[in-house]
């Protein structure tokens, strides 16, 4: 009864984690792509003060940014009441606060990959789409996305993976509850405080294989991309 | 149709370009002067890619003042950039497709340039299936080339599209360029630092230095003038001169011109009876006589004044400019260079105004004589 119980509450945190990994790539594709193409191309005074907010994430402790969250989230400020009155829920302890939380903690690893792949196109090519008669955003769409395949596969995987693994963040603003913010991370964190290392040996041990499998898919394409090129 | 009217003025990085020109409406011209002169900004501002300068460019009766009314993808001029590149998700014949796609309509009275006359002339049949990565330099280049043309320009800017390609190449791409130039009535203007590029295919120059204008004129006359020397350096010094086809020998393969009543015979055919070619003669590979020599050293004997004598500082050399003898009294001059030594220079006694028999080997002639009507 003790295991059923366990295997449906795991099962329902995988769900989860997939649904807000799923989600954050989505956004994350929605803003943090535009904002690949502002740094590479456009931005000159204003990028390294840019750079250096997408990537604090990276360096910052999760603790410190679930901190900030947490009163940024909270029902008495702008956003909270905005959310409260569009929800009836509060948005601290909910699964889109996680999803906020996601994008926020991914938004480097799908920029940095994409921006990359963007500045290795350069100038040239898109001076070159602009003078055979093809606007901006047609430049973008039909010359700038084909050439960047490989970052964007690259952006998505890596934030995909990281969204995952995801604990510090998403225990501060999830709170863990089960059914709805209580992600892979979490489970395999109450299994280890309750000793069932059978159930943690499960979820981890999954987190591992899945993980081992994307980021050897990834260094796969990449690879053989570049001796397609070579 | 009217004149490319151009005037630029800013600093862009360490430059400062301060640039004005009314480029002609036909014909090819050259845009001459030494790196980080300014000849590759003033294409690009053309295209509408450089923000931030005073422009002022006034084509076909438009003015292109404002980016955002003009932005570089409504201008209607064909740029090959320096560094041609090709779309490399897209084989050969989608890059043509890609602009093919975005054609405007507003050449409705112009000759539309077919696909297939650049295909055929630019030899580029057995490469419509590839994908950029496997062309060749010179390949890439033929198909950057056929692409900006697809675009049906009014005006066609390229940035030194030769640089990388091989003499034989070069030969071939240069007639066709000049061809499609007078088939097609496209003006194009055209960076290079290749002086035989010039001679070849250059109908009027532009001289740039440091951001400014220092002269412009007709090929034949600019090549005479010192500013031009200045640029070149005198090793390179050389005089471009017309002449008619009088005659030509299929067999020797060599054609006899007529310069003003004199004759120059110059290897190869290159153009039909009574067309004018212009050859290029460097000023060292002239022979100068105060008498006439009773010799069969060189094929060709002109006859000139000389009109001016310099003797240079710190140097073995002295430069001298005759003007060539006119039998035909139509009142056109043609000036020859020539460096010699000024030791030879006193042993001749030779002084202005003295007349002097020229000696030129037929082998130092620009052998890519250029066929001109």
């Amino acid at each position: 009864m003790d295991i059923f119980h366990h295997l449906s509450s795991d099962i329902t945190a995988i769900l989860i984690t997939l649904k807000l990994a799923v989600i954050t790539c989505f956004f994350l594709a929605l803003i943090g792509t535009p904002l690949a193409y502002f740094l590479a191309f456009k931005s000159k005074k204003t990028k390294p003060f840019i750079e250096t907010i997408v990537t604090l994430p990276l360096v910052l402790p999760p603790t410190v940014i679930g901190f900030y969250l947490i009163i940024f989230f909270s029902p008495e400020t702008a956003l909270g009441k905005i959310f409260i009155i569009l929800t009836g829920e509060q948005l601290i302890f909910s699964f889109y606060g996680l999803v906020l939380a996601s994008i926020i903690y991914s938004l480097p690893f799908w920029v940095q990959p994409l921006q990359a792949s963007f500045e290795k196109i350069g100038r040239d090519t898109i001076w070159t789409s602009h003078s055979l008669g093809a606007g901006l955003l047609d430049t973008f769409f039909n010359v700038i996305i084909p050439l960047s395949k490989k970052g964007f596969f690259t952006s998505f995987i890596i934030s995909f993976a990281h969204t995952l693994g995801e604990f510090g963040i998403v225990l501060m603003v999830g709170g863990g509850i089960h059914g709805k913010t209580k992600v892979i991370a979490i489970s395999i964190y109450d299994h280890v405080e309750q000793l069932s290392f059978g159930e943690a040996h499960i979820l981890a041990g999954g987190m591992l294989i899945l993980s081992f499998i994307i980021l050897l898919s990834l260094f796969y394409f990449n690879k053989r991309t570049v001796v397609r090129v070579k | 149709m009217s004149n490319l009217s151009v005037f630029l003025k800013g600093n862009i990085g360490s430059l400062f370009l301060n640039f004005e020109h009314t480029f002609k409406n036909d014909g090819i011209t050259i845009l001459y002067g030494p790196n980080g002169s300014g000849k590759t900004t003033i294409i690009s501002a053309l295209g509408g890619f450089i923000k931030n300068i005073e422009s002022r460019i006034i084509f076909n009766g438009n003015e292109f003042k404002d980016l955002d009314k003009y932005p570089p993808y409504k201008r209607p001029f064909g740029i090959m950039f320096q560094n041609p590149i090709l779309f490399e998700h897209l084989n050969v014949e989608e890059n043509f497709d890609f602009v093919i796609k975005r054609q405007k309509s507003n050449s409705q009275n112009k000759k539309l340039i077919s696909k297939n006359y650049l295909i055929n002339h630019l030899e580029l049949t057995s490469l419509l299936k590839r994908s950029p990565e496997n062309l060749s330099g010179g390949e890439k280049l033929r198909v950057v080339l056929a692409r900006t043309i697809l675009k049906q320009p009014n005006y066609l800017l390229l940035d030194e599209p030769m640089s990388d390609l091989d003499i034989k190449y070069k030969a071939k791409l240069l007639i066709f360029l000049k061809d499609f130039n007078k088939k097609f009535k496209i003006p194009i203007l055209y960076i290079t630092h290749s002086i035989e590029e010039i001679s070849q295919i250059g109908d009027q120059i532009v001289l740039i230095k440091d951001g400014k204008k220092i002269d412009s004129g007709s090929v034949t006359n600019v090549f005479n003038r010192s500013s031009f020397v200045d640029l070149i350096g005198k090793f390179e010094i050389s005089s471009v001169l017309e002449g008619r086809v009088m005659s030509y020998d299929q067999i020797l393969r060599i054609t006899t011109l007529d310069l003003d009543g004199q004759k120059l015979i110059v290897p190869g055919l290159p153009g039909n009876l009574k067309d004018i070619v212009r050859v290029r003669i460097r000023s060292r590979d002239i022979l100068l006589s105060s008498t006439r020599l009773e010799t069969k050293i060189t094929e060709n004997e002109l006859q000139g004044i000389i009109s001016s004598i310099e003797i240079e500082d710190n140097s073995a050399f002295s430069e001298l400019v005759i003007k060539l003898q006119n039998l035909k009294n139509n009142k056109k001059i043609q000036k020859l260079r020539s460096r010699i030594t000024t030791y030879n220079l006193k042993k001749m006694k030779l002084l202005i105004n003295d007349s002097v028999f020229i000696y030129i080997s037929s082998v130092s002639i620009d052998r890519q004589a250029y066929q001109l009507t």
